[in-house]
This record gives structure tokens, sequence and C-alpha cells, in this order.
């Protein structure tokens, strides 16, 4: 299966070439949350998509692609944006050259939290100030009535794949994975094993998440690992670091147009990249036994060696326990040499999309010939035992492995190959 | 010759049963399990029922049920299913590293409260909201430990940790096709090596404020209060849309030669999955079931099975007058003629929607239908629907010999569209 076009929306760039020339020069996304005003919150930095405006990403003639934007919350927009400009990336409409029966839609997508305006006429109806209280009887009578009829649909994690599929015409196979921060790399993963049994010859596969709004982000500030370094603004995320103190949360999407190498070739399409191996478990308890054992078994099915690969790409996102279980696997399966790359550090944790936003920068990275340097990665925890690069260097292989992960131990891991014609 | 897929355990909580074989034996008996909401005041919303889970207590499937108690119902439904089906699956002794788990599961118990108030402090004209002063607000009054519970990906997880399952971990929400789609994607990990077994189903309760707001706004759900037993009505003229259920069904899906060495008892063969999208709207299906019948075909193709072998279909059947129009569309286009003979009942009359959960609950009673010969029916069933003119069983289970092969639709808000089909097995 190979990559024939790429959508990108990010912290640090909008479309693939800005994305890849700020990971390049070191730019950061991570920055004083502008959104929404925070200032008794403890982490006050997110990795923002500032400015976005969901209009610009769709054509312009396309009137009804445009009014749908009203039913989609911000998350949903940023899948949908990401996979038209995916779509315009492949060369514009794949339509009557793809049975649309054999044209998936895969995501990575999560809980989309209400917008807090949705449900204010009900609240203030329904409530006196007091915390916990809801006049119940009210709500029903009254308040119910006061949110918009369509307020569900704008939320439901599936909406970015249907979308998605209604602009394409894609009426294959359509998943939506909801498997917290590793879902987009697991969704890539199953349309792989879906094109692999002859059920597609085409996908969208993305991922998308903002959790940066009101509702999402004190929900996730009550359990999140987030960094209270606020002090150190763009230098607080720091991957395998000694002095790691958290994460900070990002939002974006990326969408990939993935298609069988035969069929891609037939219709002469641009190849940017090929996915070559694929493996998932669950790490019961964080040990490594198992991510390194989902490694191997990536590797295997890529037919290579742990010394064919170029980096790992790796999930870490300054997690104190996470990032030194990861860093535990990564020494196992290829040893110390490596050069482990990692891209929360300027992304901040961008959740249902990371897996595939991060591997995007990998993709890019073998296609262009030089690998970013991660940032705030000067002192790595001696300890793990890893080689993280710090400046950006030429590619020397053609092989590249990105992992992904949850706190409770969801893993997985993707091999991607330069594309030789 | 690809790997066979087999089902070893089935485990079950219902709102008409805490088990497979009590869920199964009351859908039998015709049993409705939709009574007056009780999970909270819902006696001025436009709808006040649904079909609840009642009486279900942790304790008596897992030791030290306190463990999860900031987790949602969908979890502690889900925890109770998957260790009766790994117990009925007799589990002891296989390789934990290469089972994996795939739920098609949804939110945990969401805390409306917290969030309507907390609004409610932010906002002084019910439009515009100050956004940090809610922050602020919600931060001190939201339970963390139970908002991480919020998060979708923690049924499966804590399957794995509790039953120390370390192959991959799988959760998708395509709305009401997720639990059905699930067992299709692990049937397909099974045979591509990617595991021996699989623990697959589905858990999901949105009989939550939230979610009850929701489809009302929606006008998806019934609004007869006023008999909430009969309000469920799939593929009736007078049907007027959904009922809420809640609940949890788990499959042991095993390669069969796995299954057949360990000497496992053999339910079915997972035999046929097909998996479409509408391409169409948000929430309606395609009106000629473009989606739904293609990929009904699909799975019916993907068992190498003729259309008349199907000896039964388990409709996704919501009694919506969208969906159960288009359905029997899609069922016509898939079956031909074959359509008109072939039972075809929906158990949503009894078990209302159970959503990400149904389409698990609602294969596994296929497959009992087909091992006991007999088909639960379609309650409610009293003027019948010139546009649904197939054989729904009304009302009264039907003792039907012979089935070898069953379908089992599923159907989400989103276009997912999903079938699977089971097999008796020819041979073990």
């Amino acid at each position: 299966m190979v990559f024939t076009g790429l959508g990108v929306l990010s912290p640090v760039g909008s479309d693939p070439a800005a994305f890849y020339a700020a990971l390049l020069d070191g730019v950061s996304g991570v920055r004083p949350i502008a959104a929404f005003a925070v200032p008794t919150l403890p982490c006050r930095l997110a990795g923002e998509v500032q400015g976005y405006d969901g209009k610009k990403f769709l054509p312009a003639g396309n009137r009804d692609a445009r009014k749908g934007l009203n039913k989609m919350a911000r998350t949903v927009q940023f899948g949908f944006t990401t996979a038209v400009k995916a779509w315009e990336d492949a060369g514009g409409p794949l339509k009557g050259q793809i049975d649309p029966f054999r044209f998936g839609v895969e995501y990575g997508c999560v809980m989309v939290a209400t917008e807090t305006e949705d449900l204010a006429a009900g609240a203030k109806a329904t409530t006196t100030g007091r915390p916990h209280s809801v006049d119940y009887a009210a709500w029903g009578t009254t308040g119910l009535g006061l949110v918009p009829p369509q307020w569900m649909l704008k939320y439901l994690p599936n909406m970015p794949a249907c979308h998605a599929s209604i602009y394409a015409d894609a009426q294959g196979p359509n998943n939506t994975i909801t498997a917290g921060d590793a879902a987009s790399l697991l969704a890539l993963g199953e349309a792989f094993r879906i094109v692999q049994r002859d059920l597609a010859d085409a996908f969208l596969v993305g991922g998308c998440d903002s959790r940066i709004n009101p509702v999402s982000y004190s929900r996730h500030t009550t359990f999140q690992e987030l960094t209270r370094r606020n002090d150190l603004g763009d230098a607080a995320v720091q991957p395998f670091g000694l002095n790691r103190s958290g994460t900070v949360l990002g939002e974006g999407a990326a969408v990939f147009v993935a298609e069988e190498l035969t069929a891609a070739q037939k219709r002469g399409a641009r190849i940017d990249g090929e996915l070559v191996g694929f493996a998932s478990g669950f790490d019961r308890g964080l040990t490594g036994t198992v991510l390194a054992s989902v490694l191997r078994s990536a590797l295997n099915e890529a037919k290579i060696a742990p010394a064919d690969v170029d980096h790992v790409n790796a999930n870490a996102g300054g997690f104190a326990r996470l990032d030194a279980w990861e860093a535990k696997a990564i020494r196992a399966v290829f040893g110390g040499g490596i050069d482990v790359f990692a891209p929360k550090a300027q992304l901040g944790a961008t959740g249902a999309a990371s897996g595939l936003l991060e591997l995007a920068a990998s993709v890019l990275a073998l296609k262009h010939g030089t690998l970013p340097g991660t940032r705030n990665a000067a002192e790595v925890d001696p300890a793990f035992g890893i080689r993280v690069a710090t400046e950006p260097r030429p590619v020397a292989k053609p092989f590249a492995v990105k992992i992904n992960a949850t706190p409770m131990g969801q893993c997985a891991a993707a091999v991607v190959r330069r594309w030789d014609s | 010759m690809r790997r066979r897929v087999v089902m070893t355990g089935m485990g079950a909580v219902t709102p008409v049963g805490h088990s497979v074989a009590e869920t199964f034996a009351a859908l039998l008996e015709g049993t409705s399990g939709v009574d007056r909401i009780t999970h909270f005041d819902a006696r001025t919303f436009p709808t006040t029922f649904a079909a609840e889970v009642k009486n279900f207590d942790l304790a008596k499937f897992v030791p030290d049920a306190s463990r999860f108690k900031k987790c949602g119902s969908n979890t502690r439904f889900a925890l109770a299913a998957a260790q009766m089906a790994l117990a009925d699956a007799d589990f002891r002794g296989v390789d934990r590293g290469r089972v994996g788990v795939y739920l098609g599961a949804g939110e945990g118990s969401e805390d409306f409260d917290t969030v309507i108030s907390g609004i409610g402090m932010a906002t002084t004209d019910g439009r515009a909201v100050d956004h940090g002063a809610f922050a602020r607000a919600a931060v001190a009054m939201l339970d963390g430990e139970r908002e991480a519970e919020l998060e979708m990906n923690t049924s499966a997880g804590h399957l794995a940790e509790e039953f120390e399952l370390l192959g991959p971990n799988y959760t998708c929400l395509t709305a009401c096709a997720a639990s059905a789609q699930a067992l299709g994607e692990a049937a397909a990990m099974i045979r591509h090596g990617d595991a021996d077994a699989m623990l697959a189903g589905g858990a999901h309760s949105m009989i939550h404020p939230f979610g009850v707001t929701g489809f009302n706004l929606l006008t998806a759900l019934s609004t007869h209060n006023a008999d909430p037993k009969k309000a469920s009505r799939p593929f009736d003229l007078t049907r007027t849309g959904f009922v809420l259920g809640e609940g949890a069904g788990m499959i042991v899906l095993e390669e069969y030669e796995h299954a057949r060495k360990r000497g496992a008892t053999i339910y079915a063969e997972l035999t046929g999955y097909g998996t479409t999208g509408d391409a169409y709207r948000m929430t309606d299906p395609h009106p000629a079931a473009r989606g739904a019948g293609k990929c009904m075909a699909a799975a019916i193709a993907d068992a190498g099975i003729r259309p008349d072998q199907i000896g039964y279909v388990n409709a996704h059947g919501t009694s919506t007058q969208a969906n159960d129009e288009s359905e029997t569309a899609g069922i016509k286009m898939a079956l031909g003629a074959a359509a008109y003979t072939t039972p075809v009942s929906s158990i949503k009359s009894m078990l209302g929607h159970l959503i990400a959960a149904g389409g698990v609950v609602e294969l596994m009673v296929a497959v009992l239908a087909m091992r006991q010969g007999v088909v639960p029916p379609t309650i409610n069933y009293e003027t019948p629907d010139p546009a649904c003119d197939l054989d729904y069983v009304p009302n009264f289970a039907r003792q039907v010999a012979g089935i070898r092969h069953v379908l089992s639709n599923s159907f989400g808000f989103g276009g997912q569209n999903i079938a699977l089909v089971a097999s008796k097995m020819a041979s073990g």
C-alpha cells in the first residue's frame, strides 16, 4: 500500500510543505493558549492551530461543503477539510478511476466535546449557580428544547469519516478507531489489512483531534499528564528528557490517500512512500515486552532487520512513565545506535491525530532526504541508553518506524519505506 | 485456503438478562426490557423510558469490583460479559500473548451535572459563555478518575488488563454498527495471523441525559410514553422511532485449528463479513439501500453461499420509519426472491437499541436461534406496513428447523453498514 496524497493541519503548518519546513527549522507550535482565557489552570500551554478557518480549505465553488461546516465541531472540521486537501493532493477526483465500493475511509477520532455555546441557553434555564446542580424537570420541559436540533451530530466521532466519504463518494469499508492516542495509527493498520485482503483499492486514512476547547480542556486537565512548567514556553515538552515534566495538548489532523500499489501505478499516481509493516498489541503494566514484540512483528512483516531502519519516530512527549517504557523497548529492539525522533516536542500531544500527523513527518523526511532534529532534547535521560538526534541530518536508510501508544498500554508500530520508483 | 474463524465463547449483559442464556430465553418468551428510566429523573423529557439493565452487580463477575467504581457503566457491563465469554470458552492455558480485544464501544458515564451547571455559571445571557470562568468552575467540580474513564479506549484496556489479553487492542465507534464491525475486523485479524483469538464485541450505554437529549432532538426516539413496552415496534406501520437500550456482548473468536486442538466447544463459524459506507447523508440511510444491500450481498458472497441458503435474518430493525423501510429494500436486494420466504426478526422490539453493543448481541442471538432451531419474534408487530412486506416473525417465537446460515445486520448513523454471516460447522 502506497501513499499518494497528503493533507496536514498542525500547530506548525497547514500544508505538508509548511509542516515539513517548520519541523526542519525547529519551529515550535507550543505556545500560551490563545483560544480562551486560562489564567487559573495549571497548564496554560498548548499546540494550537491558530486562526483556523475551515472554509479556506474547501473549493470556493463547493457551497454544499462550505455550508456543511456548520454541522461540524472543530475536530470534525479538521478531519473533513484535511481530507479534502489530501484528496486534491492526490490529483483531485479519483472519481471514475476507482470503484466507489472499493474506496474506503478509516479515521482515528475520539471523544469530541460539546461547544459550551450550544448548551448555554439550556444551562441558563435550568441552573442557579450551585455546583453539580441541574433542575432535571426544567431541562426536560425547557432546557432540552433550547439546544440546536442537530447538536449530537456535530460531535459523533465517526462524523469525520462520514463527511469524507460523502465528499469523495467513498462507499467501501468505513471505520473510526477511537483508541486514544494510538487511534489513527491503528486506523492505518486496519486500512492496510483491508487492502491486503483485496477489499479495497484506495483509502482516505485520517486522524483528527482538537481538545483545546473549554469542556475538553477542562476534562483533560483533570487526568492528563500535562506539564506545569508554563515558564518554559516552547521548551516545555521534553521527550525522553531527564527533566521531563509532562506534555501539552496539541490539535490537528493528517489524512493520507493510500492506494494499493498496482492501482496507484495504473492511474499514474505520484507516490510518496509505502507502508510495508504493521503490528499492534497491549503492553499490560507497561513492561516494554509487548511493545518490543510489536516492533519485531512490524519489522518481520516488512522483511527487514533493525539495522535497515533510518530512524524511529517515537510517541514520546515528556511523559514520566510512558517515555521510559518506550525507550526500553526501542533499546531492546534497535540497540542504542539508532536515531530517535520525537515530534511531540514541536506539536504537543495531538491525540487521535498524532499517529498520522507524526508519521507524516517521517514520510516527508524519507521523501525529501532530511530528517528533522528533535527539539528540546539536549538532556535526554542517560539511563534510557537511546540516541535522540537534535539536529537535522540526511536520511541514510530507506525505512522508518513509527510508534504510538496510550497510557493504558494500547500500542502500534508501522514501518514505512522511501519510494524508489 | 484462508484460516477459519469460529465462535467458542459468548457472554452478555442485556436489559432482559445477565447472561446469554437468560437473554435468549427471555427473547423467546417475547419479554420486553423497556420501562421507565431510573438512571436519572427523565419524567419531563420527551421520552421517559428506555431498556435499562436491571439489578446489575459487577461483584458477581469479578473479584473486588470496587476497583471499577469510577468506570462508566459500559466498562462494567463489558467486564461481566467478557468474564462470561472467556469462562464459556474455557480459556485456561491459552497463550494470552496471541489473544487481542476488539470492541465497538462508546463513552463512559458523562458528567451532565458538572458540564451544565458549569456552563450555567459562565453565562449571563444564555448565549455567550465566559470560557475561562467555565474552565475554572469545571476543573474544580470534575472528578479526574471518572473523566479518564469517559475515554472510549478504556473499556478495551480494562478487559486486556483484567484478563491478560496482550494482542491487538482496538476500539471503534461507528455508532450503531460498531460491535458488528468489531467482530468482522477481529475475525479478519485472526485470518491474517495477527492473533489466534480475539475477544470481540461491544459495550455501551447512552441512557444518560446527554444521550436522551441528543436523540430526542433528532426526533429519532419513540415518545410513546403512555405504553413504553409497546414503543419499539420494528416494521410495524405505526412505528415512531427507536428505544434506547444498554448493555454489553462479548464473543470469543478463535482460529479453527486452535479451537479444535484444545477441544473447545464451537458455537458456529463466522463465515461472512460485509462492510460498506453509504456516502449519502449523516443520518438518513440511502432510500434504495444502496450500501446496505451491497453489504449484505458482500457478506453472503464472503461466506461462499447462495442468498437462498440464509435461514434467518436478524435485522437491524430499529423501529424508525427510515431504517425499517430501507433495510427491507436491502434484504430484498441481497436475498432476491428468497427474501419473502426467509424469517426476519428484530430483537430491538424487546431489548431496545444497545447502540454500539447492539450488533454483537444480535449476532449471538442469531447463532443460538440456528443452534436451537427457534427464532425470536418481533414483538409489537400489529399493523403491517405495505413498504415492509417480509416475514418478520410477528409476536411469537417460531420453530425453524434446518437453519445452516444466519445473517445479522447493523447500520450506523454516519452511513456505516455491516453484515455478518454465521454458519453451522460442517465438521467439528
